[in-house]
């Protein structure tokens, strides 16, 4: 019989040695526990579709260097933290200076508040879905660590820039820990983005607390290149009458892969879910997002839109997992897909585990093509072929694209989304 | 202006328009009528160059030029226009950006400077204000929840912003209640000009009391089956279609 691939021991070595003892000693942890890790394969259920763009080589195991130059990021003026390689830049970096506000860098803690944030990394996530986070957390080199006051309101969003810069293959393992306290608001934008060209993986891990009542809106933009395998992972816990909402945007790659998992645990939290996925070439993209409803009377609403092009391939897993004792659970699922060619293909499929029986749980998926009605519509109007597909394609997502509560961030993934599909209509005149 | 010869088109290997012969020169308006099924709208879309029907004989010049030969937003570009009998709903592209990129892609063609978005919001607000459609019209999308009369005043605004050579209007008056209908009217009136072409397609005879034709066609089993003056269109709306040998069940279906 044929062996299961293993994760290569390689991968077993971080570099720096520069956080405080606990952390160091947690990551020794974690990396004995990926001693004989197996890697996914096709016959890995959450990863079925996507093991076969897994691609790594023991070149990559190599923690890409610190420091180096950053490239372009959003351009925008307020808070802003910026990661190369999963270490934090404080000369890039504009922190805000807002009571109520913690930032820092994991490197920067000290011994006691790095022993209570070791006990505390990776409890968001669900670890028996989420094989990446443990070689995140066997790896990481720093983190952020986001604390909010109880009641304090931040008056601009934070952004947190994540760039890879792949001169050379290697891997790097970006880190977020948020605790929002009770009542506090705050909006997080973590931008994704690469340079160079080596092949590389990028292995992140981001973490949300809320407390009774905070409320907090996260914005996740993937934009790096063709040479970046991503696997990230989300995991998001909810108390009491907090209120959670995340707007994905995801270019596709080579191996684009997100965990979004959320924990409804206090009565009456409200989440919301959205996510805009577009892939083109020979592109992959696999969102598995999770939604449990544990305590009663949470809402949760979740809209996801794939929009595959050529012979890209996109993958949705929604699971709604309602718990016993989640009576009066709300839980809406809705994913939609547009396929752009004959040989794309998206793969969406709902799982739903219902254990209350006081519940209103509705789902739906459609996968469709543009509507070559509307499209000679637009066309007898004089407007050209490939602007005419780009404007239908981009109608499909538009819903989501206008929901996204920060303007410079929509009108980046708009102009974004536009150059893309420009790309992917290219031939058509 | 338009020269139609001997034209047929078929779908799914079903013959539909089974040569058509129609000369419109520039400041006319001609009408067609005819009984449901008969093609009317059949050769509206194929004028358009919806790719659905196939032309299987026949030809069609615009000015001398070989109309067939071009694709649809070509043709556009050069001055045909149709307004839909069922213009199509595209939620999500507001009529705004929609009716901007037309008027763009054919300033652009005329060698035209592109409108910004502040000078074609001025020009369309004028425009939907001359059509009665509130302004609020162009912030939906295209079409989107219209009633039946709001899409067709929707046409007839996109035909006044493109300034078109050749308008077809497929039943525009369909479904129009009295002042809608004199609303409509009023605007392909103020389409009319010297050098200018257009062809209604109604069952209707009160449309013309209002728009008169200079001609009126009969389309019926996909040939143009009598021609004459605005009288004919009284004279069918008193006998019908059955005293020009139209067989009934052609005539109902
Ligand atoms: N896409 C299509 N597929 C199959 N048959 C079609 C299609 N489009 C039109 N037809 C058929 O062609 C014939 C002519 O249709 P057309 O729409 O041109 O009629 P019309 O004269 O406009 O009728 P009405 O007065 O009802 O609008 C009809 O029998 C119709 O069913
Ligand atoms: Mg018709």
């Amino acid at each position: 019989m044929k062996t299961a691939p293993m994760l290569s021991s390689a991968f077993l070595h971080p570099a720096g040695q520069t956080l405080p003892e606990p952390l160091l000693a947690l990551r020794r942890e974690r990396a004995g526990r990926l001693v004989d890790m197996p890697l996914p394969t096709r016959k890995t259920e959450n990863w079925k579709y996507s093991s076969r763009h897994l691609k790594l080589a023991d070149d990559m195991a190599i923690s890409l260097p610190v420091g180096g130059k950053t490239g372009h990021s959003l351009a925008v003026p307020g808070y802003k933290v910026v990661f190369v390689n999963g270490v934090m830049i404080p000369e890039a970096s504009e922190f805000p200076d807002f009571d109520g506000l913690s930032i820092r860098s994991f490197n920067d803690l000290p011994e006691e508040d790095a022993g209570k944030l070791a006990d505390r990394l990776g409890s968001t996530l669900d670890p028996k879905q989420v094989q990446f986070a443990h070689l995140n957390g066997a790896r990481f080199e720093d983190g952020l660590l986001i604390q909010l006051k109880p009641g304090a309101v931040l008056d601009q969003p934070l952004f947190v820039i994540h760039e890879t810069v792949g001169d050379a293959s290697g891997s790097a393992y970006p880190r977020v820990f948020v605790d929002a306290g009770a009542n506090s608001q705050m909006t997080l934008v973590e931008e994704y983005i690469s340079d160079g060209d080596a092949p590389v993986l990028v292995d992140t891990v981001t973490e949300f607390n809320l407390a009774d009542g905070a409320n907090l809106t996260s914005i996740r933009l993937n934009m790096e290149g063709e040479n970046v395998q991503h696997i990230g992972a989300t995991g998001v816990v909810q108390q009491r009458n907090s209120r959670f909402e995340s707007h994905c945007v995801g270019f596709g790659g080579p191996l684009r892969r997100h965990d979004l998992q959320v924990r409804l645990e206090g009565e009456g939290a409200e989440t919301k879910l959205n996510g805009v996925v577009v892939t083109q070439g020979k592109q992959h993209y696999d969102n598995h997002t999770s939604i449990d409803h544990v305590a009663a009377h949470c809402n949760s609403e979740e809209t996801y839109r794939n929009i595959a092009a050529d012979e890209s391939h996109a993958v949705f897993n929604g699971r709604i997992h309602i718990h016993q004792d989640a009576q009066q659970s709300n839980a809406d699922m809705n994913n939609k897909n547009l396929l752009l060619s004959s040989k794309a293909e998206i793969d969406t499929k709902p799982e739903l585990e219902i254990y209350a029986d006081d519940v209103k749980c509705a789902h739906g998926a459609t996968i469709g093509q543009l509507d070559r009605i509307a499209l000679f519509y637009l066309v007898s109007r004089g407007i050209g072929r490939r602007q005419a597909n780009v404007l239908l394609t981009m109608a499909f997502i538009n819903e989501l694209v206008e929901q996204i509560p920060v303007e410079a961030v929509r009108e980046t993934a708009q102009t974004r989304l536009n150059e893309f599909f420009e790309q992917t209509f290219i031939e058509e005149n | 202006m338009l020269s139609i010869k001997n034209l047929h088109a078929s779908v799914e290997g079903e013959e539909i328009l089974k040569g058509i012969n129609l000369e419109i020169k520039a400041g006319e308006v001609h009408a067609i009528m005819g009984p449901n099924g008969s093609g009317k709208s059949t050769l509206s879309q194929v004028l358009a160059g919806n790719e659905t029907f196939e032309v299987t004989e026949g030809e069609v010049t615009l000015n001398g030029e070989n109309l067939l030969e071009q694709e649809t937003e070509e043709r556009a570009r050069e001055g045909v226009f149709l307004a839909f009998q069922y213009p199509v709903e595209i939620p999500g592209v507001s009529n705004l950006q929609f009716l901007r990129t037309a008027v763009n892609a054919k300033r652009k063609h005329r060698g035209e400077e592109e409108l910004n978005a502040a000078e074609f919001m001025k020009l369309a607000k004028d425009v939907s204000r001359q059509v009665d459609l509130d302004p609020s019209f162009l912030k939906r999308g295209v079409n989107e929840g219209f009633s039946g009369g709001e899409k067709k005043r929707n046409e007839i605004l996109q035909a006044l912003l493109l300034e078109p050579k050749l308008a077809i209007l497929d039943e525009t008056d369909s479904g129009l209640d009295i002042d809608a209908l004199k609303v409509v009217s009023d605007g392909v009136n103020a389409l009319r000009s010297e050098d200018r072409a257009i062809l209604m397609v109604t069952h209707y005879q009160r449309l013309l009391n209002h728009i008169v034709p200079d001609y009126v066609h009969v389309l019926a089993g996909g040939r143009i089956i009598k021609s004459g003056g605005r009288e004919l269109a009284l004279e069918l709306e008193e006998k019908g279609y059955g005293w020009l040998g139209v067989k009934d069940d052609d005539a109902s279906n």
